[in-house]
């Protein structure tokens, strides 16, 4: 395959993106008109206009024709903390809807600097191969040395085997075996919602390693590094404390004290051994690490031994975030600090999904205590069982052939009316927000163009808040749960950490004055109001062409018809959360059928 | 005459603290803000001249979020003081 030459780009662009079919090895560089960079910016924005233009909404997503984008953004590679990001973006395998998931670190820098804005991959190669983009310069080689092989365990052969500077992302053997919420994985981390694992999978490719020397130009350099400068220096005061001190994981003891905590798939907001598996009280037995991706200041990743630290059974440890920590605890009923971290570690290694893990083993769980599953050791509080039940999933063996397709599709092949409980929409599986005594969030993941979500939509903010009756949300919600809708969809393609949110005093302005420094761009705070509006327009535009219905935007009949058990309080009908999304379509100048 | 009630902390401020929970006999929530700052240097830039820094909510028992200081407390009142932000 032959090097690419530059076009003439934006400050903070290549303005071009490498369309790669690995069936026969094509490399195109496509140029991006500079209008468009403008109106989609990067990461999650510009890879649903990359979809659209591609045909991927009326594509299976697992045909060999469907695309998968892996997109940077002008600020990558810019010495603004944080902004060391990729999006990956594809027609989800889980949802049939559009799927953007981020991940972090060296591999965005890297893939950058191979001289292009994104890699959009179509086809399916021939045998398991290595995508490597080195500079521009693309080839395929064998990667059935790797075939079965852990995110992490492939991605260390690879740069073992590969020349230095390569960035590798991989899947693992979850993404071979189609598992719809299989991961894509960078040094540990996630592109992680919705399945892009699978789609990659389904390409025949293992893994990308990418490395190059292109530099972005930024318009303003001096002015760049001093707001980049301060910046940092924000970062490191009160609104990213959390992160830094206790990470993610603290949510736990917060939201159980709220009786938001979703356990044994959503029968309950409260779990009794919250305490005993919080990082409040791990990091008093466990050893405990902290690390940050590249270029970030925050460092919220808390790393914790398994095993007490006199006994610990490795050096490596696991990430511990609040979801993993929530789907896989009290999720499926689990009280034992140590068996969460393997179960984390077990999803991190064969590369899943923790959220969808957790929430279709707890959805399997309460089946077989139904009688409607006949899998007896499949129980609430085992942590053996979501241990086998993951390695199942991976291999797709037994019952964890069903369960690799998530919990909606399982409640169709078990019946009963399942589906009532089945704890997703659209097909993804919910975060661990109980939607009952959160409304607001209720409607955002109804209405969640990805399913339900918590990185798309940020509607819990307002629910904890002021602003809002948590319990009984009404349209005044709504405004509120579209905005935080707007800026997640901005940041996603800027692309910054949404851990940096409390940072900013004036979000949009400032977010105007780094695209400013970085591209020379006159833009507004305005203009980005309506760049993000535009963003999620273009999402809806991708699933109305995917075959969206109205009756999607609605959260399981449980959530609809029972309270939450202990707290008569939080009740959300079916009316009220239809009122919702009638005034969240109405504000967003959506008519109900489009 | 005021009235005593408790007063749990959650998240980072209970790291700083040092404590999950504690009573406090104050009727509204500027006094309590400011008694926390008088007991608990460790608090800093969390609790300045009696308002809670963004990053940090009130909660009157776990129901609604506060942060007028002239919001009227009862002695049957829970008072959360938790970080803000989820996200994970």
């Amino acid at each position: 395959m032959p090097a690419v030459d530059m076009p003439a780009a934006p400050f903070g662009y290549h303005g071009a993106y490498l369309r790669i079919d690995v069936s026969n090895g094509r490399v195109d560089r496509v140029p991006i008109a500079e209008e468009v960079l403008r109106q989609y910016l990067g990461g999650v924005g510009l890879g649903t206009w990359l979809l659209l233009k591609e045909g991927a909404a009326t594509t299976a997503p697992l045909a060999p024709a469907a695309p998968i984008a892996f997109v940077f953004s002008p600020l990558v590679g810019s010495p603004l903390t944080t902004s060391a990001k990729f999006a990956v973006v594809s027609k989800s395998p889980l949802t049939n809807r559009i799927n953007d998931s981020l991940a972090s670190s060296g591999f965005a820098i890297a893939g950058k600097r191979c001289g292009c804005d994104a890699i959009v991959l179509v086809g399916r190669a021939a045998e398991l191969s290595t995508l490597i983009v080195d500079d521009g310069r693309v080839r395929l080689e064998s990667a059935e040395n790797l075939r079965g092989l852990a995110c992490g365990a492939a991605e260390s052969a690879l740069k073992a085997r590969l020349e230095p500077g390569y960035a590798v992302a991989s899947i693992g053997p979850a993404g071979e075996r189609a598992v719809r919420y299989a991961t894509i994985s960078h040094d540990g981390r996630h592109a992680g919602r919705g399945g892009s694992g699978a789609v990659l999978g389904s390409k025949n490719v293992k893994a990308l390693a990418v490395r190059g020397t292109q530099r972005s130009d930024w318009a303003q350099p001096r002015e760049l590094a001093a707001f980049s400068k301060a910046l940092s220096a924000r970062s490191f005061g009160p609104a990213t404390a959390k992160y830094r001190e206790l990470g993610t994981a603290s949510n736990l003891l917060t939201f159980n004290r709220l009786g938001v905590l979703p356990t044994r798939n959503f029968q309950s907001g409260t779990f009794e051994a919250a305490p005993t598996i919080s990082p409040e009280e791990i990091r008093q037995t466990h050893s405990k690490t902290r690390a940050s991706c590249v270029a970030c200041t925050i460092g919220c990743e808390h790393i914790y031994s398994i095993g007490k630290e006199e006994e610990k059974e490795d050096e490596k440890g696991v990430r511990l975030e609040y979801e993993n920590l929530f789907a896989l605890g009290p999720l499926c009923g689990v009280g034992d600090a140590d068996a969460v971290l393997r179960s984390s570690r077990l999803c991190d290694d064969v590369g899943i999904d923790t959220i969808s893990a957790g929430g279709t083993i707890a959805f399997a769980m309460e089946c077989v205590e139904r009688g409607w599953l006949d899998e007896p050791w499949l129980s609430f509080g085992s942590g053996d069982a979501v241990l086998k039940a993951i390695d199942l999933i991976a291999r797709r063996e037994g019952i964890g052939d069903l369960l690799a397709d998530g919990s909606r599709r399982a409640a169709q092949v078990i019946g009963h009316d399942s589906i009532a409980f089945a704890p997703q929409v659209k097909g993804l599986e919910i975060p661990g927000y109980e939607p009952r005594g959160l409304q607001t969030m209720a409607l955002g993941f109804a209405v969640g163009g990805r399913g339900a979500d918590h990185n798309r939509s940020g509607a819990y903010e307002v629910d904890f808040s002021e602003r809002v009756d948590r319990k009984h949300a009404t349209s005044d919600a709504v405004q509120y749960a579209i905005q935080t809708e707007d800026k997640s969809a901005l940041m996603d393609s800027l692309i910054i950490c949404k851990f940096l949110r409390g940072v900013f005093e004036d979000f949009y302005g400032e977010a105007a004055d780094m695209l400013r420094l970085v591209t020379g761009w006159d833009a507004s705070a305005e203009e980005l109001r309506e760049t993000a509006r535009r963003i999620v327009g273009a999402k809806r535009e991708f699933n109305l062409l995917a075959g969206w219905t109205p009756e999607e935007d609605t959260l399981p009949d449980r959530f609809l018809e029972t309270a939450l058990d202990g707290d008569e309080d939080a009740v959300l009908s079916r009316e009220r959360l239809n009122a919702l999304v009638g005034e969240y379509r109405r504000q967003r100048g959506w008519s109900t059928i489009d | 005459m005021g009235s005593a009630m408790k007063v749990e902390f959650l998240g980072i401020p209970r790291e700083r603290a040092g404590v999950a929970e504690l009573e406090l006999d104050v009727d509204t929530l500027g006094q309590l803000l400011a008694a926390l700052e008088g007991r608990f240097p460790s608090l800093g830039m969390l609790v300045d001249s009696g308002r809670l820094h963004s990053s940090i909510l009130a909660s009157l028992n776990g129901d609604t979020f506060v942060s007028d200081p002239r919001t009227r407390l009862s002695k049957s009142d829970c008072v959360l003081i938790l970080s803000a932000d989820a996200g994970g």
